[in-house]
């Protein structure tokens, strides 16, 4: 079996008595995007100060490209490029200054700095001052530096943060491009449900420093459908359901029932055969947060 | 390394703090030269040839009919060979020169100029990282960590020999032009011993200014070394450049008052700005305290300095970077 790109097995990080990541672990595989998904003060932004080795775990062990950080950090962070929290560079440097002095450290060729700026539509503005950047244009120079010196792993906290949604869609394709084509392995995290499941081939979910799911957005989406139902008359519509052993839970325009929308001809099938009339038949996709409320058990999101 | 040198070599040049510390000293040493060459006008005395062979020959009588401690005839003698020499090449002693300003700036800008700008300078290289982010960049990329404060460590000492070379040339560029600008072979006195009341004049050295001049630059360096090495562990221990340039500024000044106002507390011989102006006590300037030797200013320093990197080392190497 191949060593897995990136590897965290039972990551704890305990601050004063809190403790803020609880036995984290998960691997990426090279060519797999990996998206890190939960909410505000989750524990996403503490778990990816660990992977690069700012945090020291309280418990736990993380590998990049099978070089343990503690170990190995500089064989370990030489397979790595990463943003961690905000974009943040030396403002009072230009672009390409910025691009140089990381080069220097990994001991990459200045050619590769046209590479990388071009890579995300930088090339152009390099010579301006980050001071004068936009958000979004920070996080694009920041992706160009995490790909200095072309890293195995991309470790990206919040990428979507600061771009508009033109923005968004062009690191999307970009990072769908580098995992794709280059294998690379690709760690983001993120507080938004869409971005992760247009992005990520496999998804945790973190609350509370606890990963709570864990498997590919094709299996977590279905997972969590929910088909809503609209009908004429919602107490015979009641009896039906349970008649048919349909689990169901009333809300004031209808019903939510935990099915797939390939479930829903027999249901209406059903309810026009006993003169109930159907408004309103479909498919809801989960928000984040309801995904959260039944996950937790009812508790609200942030 | 080297790269990595270079790198925080650029960002210091380029957060433009360097030219501010060379401006500072530029109007500086532009206000002493003016001083003193408003001095060598008002000194324009053309007697003073006569006035000088005049001394001489007084000094040379005194010491001929003896009776004067064994002391004060040494520091005569000394005294006779030094106008006696100004006589010989035609140069009034009164008058000051470009050398002496340059060697006078080692004394008056190591007592608390130089140290404050190196202060100003080295205090928040870590902290103005850990300030903007990008330590959390600096960090992860594949160089450990103490090869990291190392290369910030020896681009602050290079800045410091480079604040103080700056500060040498220009003493002398701004005062050449209007001061005579020879003189460097004029003899210097230095090595009076002060124990208690009494002048010592046993140890008195002559020598030419440039190399009395070498010795005070020497010493000065040395000090402005240990107060990089002071600064780099403020830096590491604040988060934000404010906070360690401020604790920097406040001990420096903070403890030079207190060396100067409060001679009875005798523990204050040990802080590290008691023994900053070497320059100062090798010309002769009394140390606020009794029992601090130059062996005693130099030993203190090398302590302060090796402890500060020790805990910098320590604490950069282990610590959580959080945001
Ligand atoms: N240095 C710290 N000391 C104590 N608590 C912290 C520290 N940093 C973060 N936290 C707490 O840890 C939790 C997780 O934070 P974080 O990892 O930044 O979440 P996320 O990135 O998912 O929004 C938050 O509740 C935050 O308040
Ligand atoms: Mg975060």
């Amino acid at each position: 079996m191949p060593t897995s790109a990136l590897a965290a097995t039972n990551l704890t990080k305990v601050i004063g008595d809190r403790t803020i990541v609880d036995d984290v672990s998960f691997e990426l595989r090279a060519g797999e995007v990996f998206g890190f998904l939960g909410p505000n003060g989750a524990g996403k932004t503490t778990t990816i100060r660990m992977l690069v080795g700012l945090i020291r775990p309280t418990r736990g062990s993380i590998a990049i490209c099978g070089f343990d950080i503690r170990r190995e950090f500089e064989k370990a962070m030489a397979c790595v490029g990463c943003i961690v929290e905000n974009p943040d560079l030396y403002r009072f440097m230009t672009g390409r200054e910025n691009l140089e002095h990381f080069a220097r450290m990994t001991g990459t060729a200045n050619g590769e700095i046209t590479r990388v700026a071009e890579l995300v539509n930088m090339a152009h503005r390099l010579d301006q001052r980050v001071g004068t950047y936009s958000l979004g244009m920070r996080q694009r120079l920041g992706i160009a530096q995490a790909m200095l010196g072309r890293p195995r792993v991309l470790i990206l906290d919040e990428p979507a943060n600061g771009l508009d949604p033109a923005g968004i869609r062009e690191i999307r394709e970009l990072l769908r491009t580098l995992a794709e084509e280059q294998g690379l392995a690709v760690f983001i995290s993120s507080h938004l449900l869409a971005e992760v499941e247009l992005t990520c081939d496999r998804v945790a979910i973190i609350h509370k420093g606890r990963i709570l799911r864990e498997g590919t957005v094709n299996e977590l989406i279905s997972s969590q459908r929910t088909l809503e139902l609209r009908v004429g008359d919602p107490d015979r519509a009641a009896a039906i359901l349970a008649d048919r052993g349909i689990e169901f839970t009333r809300d004031d325009h209808g019903f939510l029932l935990p099915l797939d929308e390939s479930d829903a001809p027999p249901i209406i099938a059903a309810m026009t055969s006993n003169n109930i009339e159907v408004f309103h038949a479909a498919r809801r996709a989960h928000t984040l947060e309801e995904m959260f409320i039944e996950a937790t058990g009812g508790e609200t999101v942030g | 390394m080297i790269s990595l040198i270079q790198n925080e070599t650029i960002k210091i040049l380029r957060r433009r703090r360097f030219m501010i510390v060379v401006g500072i000293l530029f109007v500086i040493m532009t206000l002493v030269s003016y001083s003193q060459y408003r001095q060598l006008r008002e000194s324009r005395n053309e007697n003073w040839r006569a006035e000088l062979q005049e001394r001489i020959a007084r000094y040379e009588n005194r010491l001929r009919r003896g009776r004067m401690n064994e002391s004060w005839s040494r520091s005569m003698k000394a005294e006779v060979r030094r106008m006696q020499f100004y006589l010989d090449r035609d140069i009034n002693p009164e008058q000051p020169t470009a050398p002496l300003v340059v060697r006078s700036f080692a004394n008056a800008a190591g007592f608390l100029l130089l140290p404050l700008l190196i202060g100003v300078l080295g205090s928040d290289i870590v902290s103005a990282e850990n300030a903007e982010g990008t330590d959390k960049l600096l960090l992860t990329r594949p160089v450990r960590r103490w090869k990291i404060l190392t290369s910030k460590l020896i681009t602050l000492w290079m800045f410091a020999t480079l604040t103080l070379l700056a500060g040498a040339i220009l003493s002398y560029v701004v005062s050449a032009p209007v001061l005579p600008a020879r003189g460097w072979d004029a003899p210097m006195f230095n090595g009076f011993q002060f124990t208690g009341e009494t002048l010592k004049v046993d140890a008195v050295r002559e020598l030419p200014l440039w190399k009395d001049a070498l010795i005070a630059y020497g010493l000065e360096w040395y000090a402005l070394l240990a107060v990089a090495a002071i600064a780099l562990l403020l830096s590491v221990l604040f988060k934000s450049s404010a906070a360690s340039i401020g604790t920097m500024l406040a001990s420096l000044i903070g403890g030079t008052i207190l060396t100067r106002i409060s001679p009875d507390w005798t523990a204050g011989k040990y802080l590290f700005v008691s023994a900053l102006p070497l320059a100062e006590y090798y010309s002769g300037q009394a140390p606020p305290y009794d029992g601090m030797s130059m062996g005693f200013c130099i030993a203190l320093l090398g302590i302060w300095a090796l402890a500060a990197i020790t805990a910098a080392y320590t604490i950069f190497t282990r610590r959580d970077v959080f945001g």
